[in-house]
């Protein structure tokens, strides 16, 4: 085979990653299920494909490494459009700073509200394995007695005066469920029936779940997620709803040049587009019964044939390609070789 | 076939075959024989844009667009190191605007060695890589503004496009520029006959590096794949006609290509 030489170890080591992250994914393609599973390779694919996801990801830094060298090398030396590149970079390290704090406070909202969803699921477990007495009921109402007080201070973190009425309304509901669960005897009783375990689980999950719309209700109104609902919901997609708007005008602009009846290709370009489109609408219906199955058929017989025969095309491609790449058949432009 | 997580004997002959067609042609374009590539009028249209941008002193751009790292993307990069050359050739500005961050590693060190091999590596500005964003539309409008900004006379859209791909070719027709696409998305290839000038379509891309270089590999590597295609092409006439003879044969149903190849491991009788 025509291999390119390989001058540096770099390259060598490179080629024989590929290698070998190659034939991983061939063989496990290859070979039938029943032998992936009887060498053990099926349960941890995952977690493999989920390591070659995590190298990628790496590579994510280098995006934002070349921003910031090309604007920050305007701003420095105050080049053309220097203003623009600041913009640019106050905008990208204040969207960094928004976000990352938002996502540390619902990463710690989240733990609360799952440490509090213990209690239910720890009761549901002891309910499904019939254990009524003894240390694990003794430690349910350990962490029981703990994490309510834990909940009951954390909501009330926030004075009174400064909830919605709707946030009091969702703290009365939470407060109550709280008392109740603590009113159950199930936190102070030594011998417990089923009954009231199972009793004890419901209300449990009751107050988890309160607790988890109160406390998403109390971390909506914080400034860092009014910031992160304005920079995502207010700019970011609403931005880019506009650029996908765009493409109406564009379709219509390009449409017209192209549906110009200059040569034979256009004409036919254009009848199957008047077709097409008229047999959308019903008064497609009323100028020809027919329409709509002719823009059926058009869409289906002519426009898949031309579809399949591109991704037959350019799979065959592909695939020798992958072959190529994966060999590391390389040409002589894209070996290491240097001059 | 989606979705298939493990190869059918069949599959694997065939995958086994496209090796073999591979490893042949390498064997004989290694030999020294020589393979007819027809010219395609897209490709010609490359050079031409390039010198055309020699003239008007103008700026070529090349995209990538949404295309990862893959086959698709060594495909693109072929071309690029061609037009890359010649622009460095040329004296030209490229612009190379990144939507992939682990594409846009492969694409610097592409255009790096474009320089290097026309004898200009000093020209080379890594700034001409320009990441500008992972997000589809964000990338369109920073596409746009750049485009707007460096009046391009030639643009050269390249890889995997989906619905930003109208606005990108837009933004080079109203400048002016000077457009070749291709593209292996069927359904954006309809928007790049509108807007371009040329359009390559679905392997016409894979073929445009070794029509470019000329280089052995690459032409092999066309030539295999034209020869694994006429397979193809004959598996379906096969298929059609054993379709068609299947209501007076009903006895050939089981050797109809489709069954052969979708027959599992566990139907062979070792």
């Amino acid at each position: 085979m025509v291999v390119a030489n390989a001058p540096d170890t770099r390259a060598k080591i490179i080629r024989l990653f590929t290698f070998l992250g190659g034939i991983y994914f061939f063989s496990y393609f290859v070979l039938p299920e029943s032998v992936v599973e009887s060498i053990g390779i099926k349960e941890r694919h995952e977690q493999i494909s989920n390591g070659f996801i995590v190298v990628g990801a790496m590579a994510l830094g280098l995006g934002l490494f070349n921003i910031i060298r090309a604007h920050g090398t305007k701003v420095v030396f105050q080049r053309s459009g220097w203003r623009n590149s600041l913009a640019l970079l106050v905008g990208l390290f204040g969207t960094i700073g928004i976000m990352s704090a938002q996502w540390i406070g619902a990463l710690q909202v989240s733990r609360d509200v799952q440490d509090v969803q213990m209690i239910g699921e720890y009761a549901s477990k002891l309910m499904a394995e019939k254990i009524t007495q003894g240390a694990p009921i003794s430690m349910l109402q350990g962490y029981s007695k703990e994490q309510l007080d834990r909940a009951s201070s954390l909501i009330k973190v926030r004075p009174e005066s400064q909830l919605t009425s709707a946030q009091r309304l969702l703290e009365q509901d939470l407060s109550r469920k709280i008392s109740d669960l603590r009113a159950d005897g199930l936190l102070t009783r030594v011998d417990i029936d089923e009954q009231a375990l199972a009793g004890f689980a419901q209300r449990a999950h009751e107050v988890a779940s309160s607790y988890s719309v109160f406390r998403q209700s109390l971390s909506s109104g914080t400034t860092v997620q009014r910031l992160y609902d304005f920079l995502y919901d207010g700019l970011f997609n609403q931005l880019g709803s506009a650029m996908f708007a765009l493409l109406g005008v564009y379709i219509a602009a390009a449409a017209y040049r192209a549906f110009r009846v200059r040569t034979i290709e256009s004409a036919l370009m254009m009848s199957a587009a008047v077709i097409v489109m008229l047999g959308q609408i019903s008064f497609g219906k009323e100028i020809y019964e027919g329409m709509p199955s002719l823009r059926q058929w058009l869409l289906e017989v002519p426009n898949s044939a031309a579809f399949r025969a591109i991704r037959l095309g350019a799979g065959i491609a592909g695939l020798m390609l992958a072959i190529r790449m994966w060999l590391s058949i390389e040409s002589k432009s894209f070996s290491s070789e240097k001059k | 076939m989606g979705g298939l997580e493990h190869a059918t004997p069949g599959i694997l002959i065939v995958l086994l075959g496209a090796c073999y067609l591979l490893y042949r042609e390498l064997r004989r374009v290694g030999a020294g024989y020589h393979h007819y590539i027809r010219r395609i009028a897209g490709v010609d249209a490359i050079e031409g844009s390039v010198g055309r941008c020699a003239e008007q002193g103008k700026s070529v751009f090349f995209t990538t667009a949404l295309t990862d790292v893959g086959p698709v993307l060594f495909a693109c990069l072929g071309v690029l190191h061609s037009i890359a050359k010649r622009v460095a050739q040329y004296k030209l500005k490229l612009q190379v605007p990144q939507y992939s961050p682990e594409a846009m590693a492969l694409v610097e060190d592409t255009v790096r060695e474009a320089y290097r091999d026309a004898g200009r590596a000093n020209a080379f500005d890594p700034e001409s890589i320009r990441f500008l964003s992972s997000e589809q539309f964000a990338f369109a409008s920073g596409y746009m503004g750049l485009m707007h900004r460096e009046k391009a006379g030639a643009a050269f859209l390249f890889g995997v496009f989906a619905a930003e791909a109208l606005v990108l070719a837009e933004a080079g027709q109203q400048v002016g520029a000077r457009q070749v696409a291709a593209s292996v998305s069927p359904e954006q290839v309809a928007f790049f006959i509108c807007t371009c000038e040329y359009t390559l379509i679905g392997e016409e891309l894979f073929g445009a590096s070794a029509y470019m270089s000329r280089e052995p590999v690459q032409v092999a590597t066309l030539a295999a794949q034209d020869r694994f295609k006429l397979f193809f092409i004959l598996l379906i006439v096969v298929g059609v006609a054993m379709a068609t003879l299947q209501p007076w044969v009903p006895d050939i149903a089981p050797y109809m290509p489709h069954r052969l190849m979708t027959r599992d491991w566990s139907s062979l009788s070792w």
